[in-house]
Formats: structure tokens, C-alpha cells, sequence
């Protein structure tokens, strides 16, 4: 049996290969075939769709992604997701890495205890807060507001990046540090010269995870924001679920022009985006 | 150069930020929500404290969070369960064949990414019952049932469709993860034991499977909470509708919180879901053993 085995790898492919490759296909359109439908429909008309959903358009409506554009105010909502997820990133990159640095470079009693403590919040579900804090927000005026976003998720992002980034300053020698020190370099010189520049993978690991779910946040973003000049773009989708749930076309639109970004970006770095997502989801 | 590392200044201000968010954003809330929990609290009037009143009438008198706590047990257990086992199979599968690993690989994470707000519409609308799949179905004369809105049955029709849904888009994740641990074996081990006569699947069950027994753990766990926490696709498939036979724990307290205004009440709902989500972690560690057998 394991002869056959050798032999055939070099020569021909197995017939089981053949059924793998045929099974991954198979699954490959199951996972394409609804994107690409999305696509094919977001460009017909209503009428279009209700008569045959599946047939290709005749006639390209862009125009579509027009008034899905203006209705569904996807131009603000844009705006509003790349400034939260992105003061968001770098806010929590910058606050990561430094208790990161203190946990895994400095030599105190609790540094073991701060790490479990802040390992511990990746347990707790975003539920749990969420009526405290919406509460609190209320009382000060940070409800309705991009920058009272901001403040739950960069603390729900802190975990994973202290837990990754501990991790990628403790696997740096230690004679780096040691001979900046020599050469007069102090604690902060430490962190800000010779750890951030570092930690690049790092922060690329981080930082992709940390910005794919709050790009993605759907139940934060809608309790804490109802004016619709401030929504993200999640909680604009869900505006199409109800007064324009008949308008398909539009609907398909504004979740191609929604998606496209993410689509985009992962098509240009599908490879690391991939390890680098693992890499962080295997180190969690 | 331990001078430098040991000052108490430099530490406090490295620690600061992240703790001060910390605590203020995720304790003090935490332990509030426990308090409401115990109130009775609607938005205008100042909580009262009522003791257990909240949770005897959730597990004794609600009978949608009765529902609600069905449907994540059945959510989460069949995530896991078909989560689990597809993803190790896919994994095994892209590790044994020779071309095209990246690129399947690739087709398979995309809706990881994506946002489920986004794809549960889309997956709504497939699933219209006149539209999507059944009008499919209708060109070979069979009549699709209606797939979102049915409402019989001790898990509904819907709560499996959004199962489906949640695993065709989280599926990958599991695969990555599996698939990062089963290339992290070194080739020499199955060299060795294909030379001792194992064959393929001998090998998968005493080399592959006990080495990849740590990533089980973080897989099962990540999956559990993951579940349970699921919103998104049934807030944008179904709404917790027909007639709250889809709701989960996420999407009720969301309803009791802010349709209704009940803050006592869906604190005490996050006290279940935290709690649920604490149990669950520590009993997939505890159930799953890992003996180490390398260094």
C-alpha cells in the first residue's frame, strides 16, 4: 500500500487527489457563486431581478450606485468608519504597545497578574457593557458621538494587541537593549528607538485584526449612534433592511460599495492577510 | 541596564493608559451590569433594587429568553460541531494537495473578513421565498419551503438556514487555524511512521490528531464564544421574527434594552451570556487534556 503510495506521487495524479480537487471547486463556487450573483444583481433593475433573479443584466444600471450612494448616505458612512476604525488602530497600537513593553521588557513584582488581568477581558463578550456604559454615555453627552465610539472599541481591541505584542517583545534579545543602554540610551529612548521600529510585524498582525472587527462592529456602532450623519457603515446596511427592503437593487448596491474596500484590500494582500490573521488567532 | 528596567516611573506611565481604559470601560461597567442585573431599572427612573426578581422571571416566566437560550445552545453546539469537523477536513485536505493550496485557501477565508452585516442581507435575500434559491427550485418544479419565516419545530427551519450561514462564513477560520498547526508538524514524523507500514489514515489519527490537540482548544473555544455572542447575521436575516422564534440571547437583550427600555432586565440576559461564556471556556479546557510531547 505505501509503495503505491510513493509511486504514484511522482507520477500521476491519485484518483483521490482528483475527488479532493473536485470537492474544493465545488465548494470554491458555493463561496464565490452568492458574491458574484450580489454583484450581477446590484446592477439590474427591479423589475429585472423579480423576473429572473439568476440571468445575467442586459442593461448595466450604474445608476443604482448612485442613489444607493446618496439615499443610504454611504459617503458619510465611509468617512465615519475609516476616522473611528482608524483613530481606533492607532490609539490602541500606541496604548498596547506601551503596558505591552512594560509587561514583557520591565522587571516588576505584577507584571505576570497585569498580563492575565488584561488576557481575562477577551472573554468578556461587548454585551456585557453594553448598558452601563450606554448609561454613562448618556449622562456625558458621549452617546451620538464618533469619539464616544472610539473609547469602547479601542479598550475591547487592547487585549489582543498587549497579548500579541507581549509576545513579539519578549522574543527580541535582550543585548539590543542591553547596548542601548550603554550607550546612554534611557527606558524611553528603549521603547520609542529600538521596540516600536521592531515590532513591525507586529503591529501589521494587530493592527489587521484589530481594524477587520471594528470595520465589521455591528451592535456597539448601532446602540451608541442614531444620528445617520455619524453612522458607520454596518448600521447604514441595516437601514436597507426595513423602508427600503423592497428596493433589491439599490440594497445590493450600497452592500457591494460597503464590502468593496474590504474585498479590495484583500485581494492585494489576500497571502498575509491570511497568515497574519492566523498568526494572531494562534498566538490567541 | 537593570536600573533602567526596574523603574517604577516608567512602568506607571508605560501601563496607565491601557489600564485607566480598562478599568473604566470593561470593570466598573462589568460590575454595574452585575448590579443592574439585581434592579429594576428603566431608562427614566433610577434603578431599585429588587434582588432576584429579574432571573426568577427570566428562567420561570419568559418564555422568549426561554427561546432565546435554546436557540445559542443549539447555535453554538451545532457551530462547533459542524464547525469543528469541516474546518479539520478542509485543512486536511489543502495540506495534501499539491497545487493550489493559496488560492482555495484564499476563496475559503473571504467572508472572515467581510462584514456579516453586509452578508446576511445578501443571504437573506437568497433565501426570500419567492426570489433567491426557490425560485431555483421552482424551475425544477419543487416548492422550496419558506425558508426564513417557517416557525415550526423545536429548532425552526430559520435558526438552521442562519447556522448555515454562519458556517459558510466562519468555516475558514477554523481550516487556518488547523491548517497553520498541521504544517508546523515536521514531514519526518510521518516519514518515520509511513516506514513503520502506517498508512495515511493511521497516520492522521496518532500523529495528526494528538498534535494538533492544543489548536482544538483555542479553535473550540474561540468558536463557543464566538456563537454565543452572534448577532449580526440574525439581527439582518430575520430580526429574531417570525414571532421571536429566532431570537437569540444577543439579539433579546438587545430588544429588552433598547426597544424596551428594560436595563435591569438585559443586564440580567448579559449575566447569563457572561456566564455562559466563562463555563464554556473552562470546560473546553478542562475537557480537553494536552499531554506535550515535544519541547
Amino acid at each position: 500500500m505505501s509503495k503505491t503510495v510513493v509511486k504514484s506521487n511522482k507520477n500521476n495524479i491519485k484518483p483521490i487527489t482528483m475527488v479532493i480537487y473536485i470537492f474544493l471547486i465545488i465548494l470554491a463556487v458555493i463561496y464565490l457563486a452568492p458574491l458574484l450573483w450580489m454583484l450581477s444583481v446590484s446592477l439590474k433593475d427591479n423589475a429585472g431581478v423579480m423576473a429572473a433573479p439568476f440571468a445575467l443584466p442586459e442593461v448595466f444600471h450604474f445608476e443604482n450606485y448612485v442613489q444607493a450612494w446618496t439615499l443610504g448616505k454611504l459617503g458619510q458612512a465611509l468617512i465615519n468608519s475609516v476616522l473611528v476604525c482608524g483613530v481606533t488602530l492607532i490609539v490602541s497600537m500606541f496604548f498596547g504597545a506601551m503596558a505591552a513593553f512594560a509587561i514583557a521588557r520591565m522587571r516588576w513584582k505584577f507584571s505576570e497578574a497585569m498580563h492575565t488581568f488584561f488576557l481575562i477581558g477577551m472573554m468578556v463578550p461587548v454585551h456585557c457593557i453594553l448598558i452601563p456604559l450606554f448609561v454613562r454615555f448618556a449622562k456625558l453627552g458621549l452617546t451620538n458621538s464618533r469619539f464616544g465610539l472610539m473609547i469602547p472599541y479601542i479598550t475591547f481591541s487592547l487585549p489582543m494587541t498587549i497579548f500579541l505584542l507581549t509576545g513579539f517583545f519578549k522574543s527580541m534579545p535582550g543585548e539590543l537593549f542591553e547596548a542601548a543602554a550603554i550607550d546612554g540610551c534611557g527606558i524611553y529612548g528603549c521603547f520609542f528607538r529600538i521596540a516600536l521600529p521592531l515590532c513591525r510585524t507586529g503591529f501589521f498582525v494587530s493592527g489587521l485584526m484589530t481594524f477587520i472587527g471594528n470595520w465589521n462592529e455591528l451592535l456597539l456602532a448601532m446602540v451608541f449612534i442614531s444620528d445617520p450623519m455619524k453612522k458607520t457603515l454596518p448600521v447604514t446596511l441595516t437601514y436597507f433592511v426595513g423602508p427600503y427592503a423592497t428596493n433589491y437593487v439599490q440594497m445590493f448596491a450600497a452592500i457591494i460599495i460597503a464590502i468593496a474596500p474590504t474585498v479590495i484590500v484583500y485581494c492585494m494582500f489576500s497571502n498575509q492577510i491570511v497568515e497574519g490573521l492566523t498568526t494572531g488567532a494562534v498566538k490567541g | 541596564m537593570d536600573k533602567i528596567l526596574r523603574d517604577k516611573k516608567a512602568i506607571c506611565i508605560f501601563v496607565a493608559p491601557a489600564l485607566a481604559m480598562f478599568v473604566l470601560v470593561l470593570v466598573i461597567p462589568v460590575i454595574q451590569m452585575l448590579y443592574y442585573s439585581l434592579c429594576d431599572y428603566a431608562a427614566l427612573t433610577p434603578p431599585s433594587f429588587v434582588g432576584l426578581a429579574n432571573y426568577k422571571k427570566l428562567f420561570f416566566k419568559d418564555s422568549t429568553f426561554r427561546i432565546a437560550l435554546k436557540n445559542s445552545i443549539f447555535f453554538m453546539i451545532f457551530s462547533a460541531v459542524t464547525q469543528q469537523v469541516i474546518g479539520l477536513l478542509l485543512a486536511v485536505m489543502l495540506t495534501n494537495i499539491p497545487k493550489g493550496r493559496n488560492l482555495f485557501k484564499n476563496i475559503y477565508y473571504l467572508p472572515c473578513v467581510l462584514s456579516s452585516a453586509a452578508l446576511g442581507l445578501l443571504w437573506a435575500f437568497l433565501f426570500n421565498p419567492k426570489i433567491g434559491i426557490n425560485n431555483l427550485l421552482a424551475k425544477f418544479g419543487i416548492e422550496g419551503p419558506l425558508w426564513l419565516m417557517e416557525s415550526k419545530g423545536f429548532i425552526v427551519l430559520p435558526m438552521w438556514v442562519i447556522a448555515f450561514v454562519a458556517l459558510w462564513q466562519y468555516v475558514g477560520q477554523n481550516m487556518m487555524l488547523y491548517m497553520a498547526q498541521i504544517t508546523g508538524i515536521s514531514r519526518d514524523v510521518y516519514e518515520a511512521s509511513y516506514i513503520d507500514g502506517a498508512s495515511k489514515v493511521k497516520a492522521f489519527r496518532y500523529i495528526t490528531l494528538p498534535l494538533i490537540k492544543p489548536m482544538v482548544i483555542t479553535s473550540l473555544s474561540l468558536n463557543c464564544i464566538g456563537s454565543l455572542k452572534f448577532f449580526d447575521l440574525v439581527y439582518n436575516m430575520t430580526q429574531g421574527g417570525p414571532n421571536h422564534r429566532t431570537e437569540v440571547l444577543a439579539t433579546e437583550l438587545y430588544a429588552e434594552g433598547f426597544n424596551y427600555f428594560k436595563y435591569g432586565y438585559a443586564s440580567a440576559i448579559s449575566v447569563v451570556l457572561l456566564v455562559m461564556c466563562l463555563v464554556v471556556t473552562l470546560l473546553v479546557k478542562k475537557v480537553i487534556k494536552v499531554e506535550t510531547y515535544e519541547s
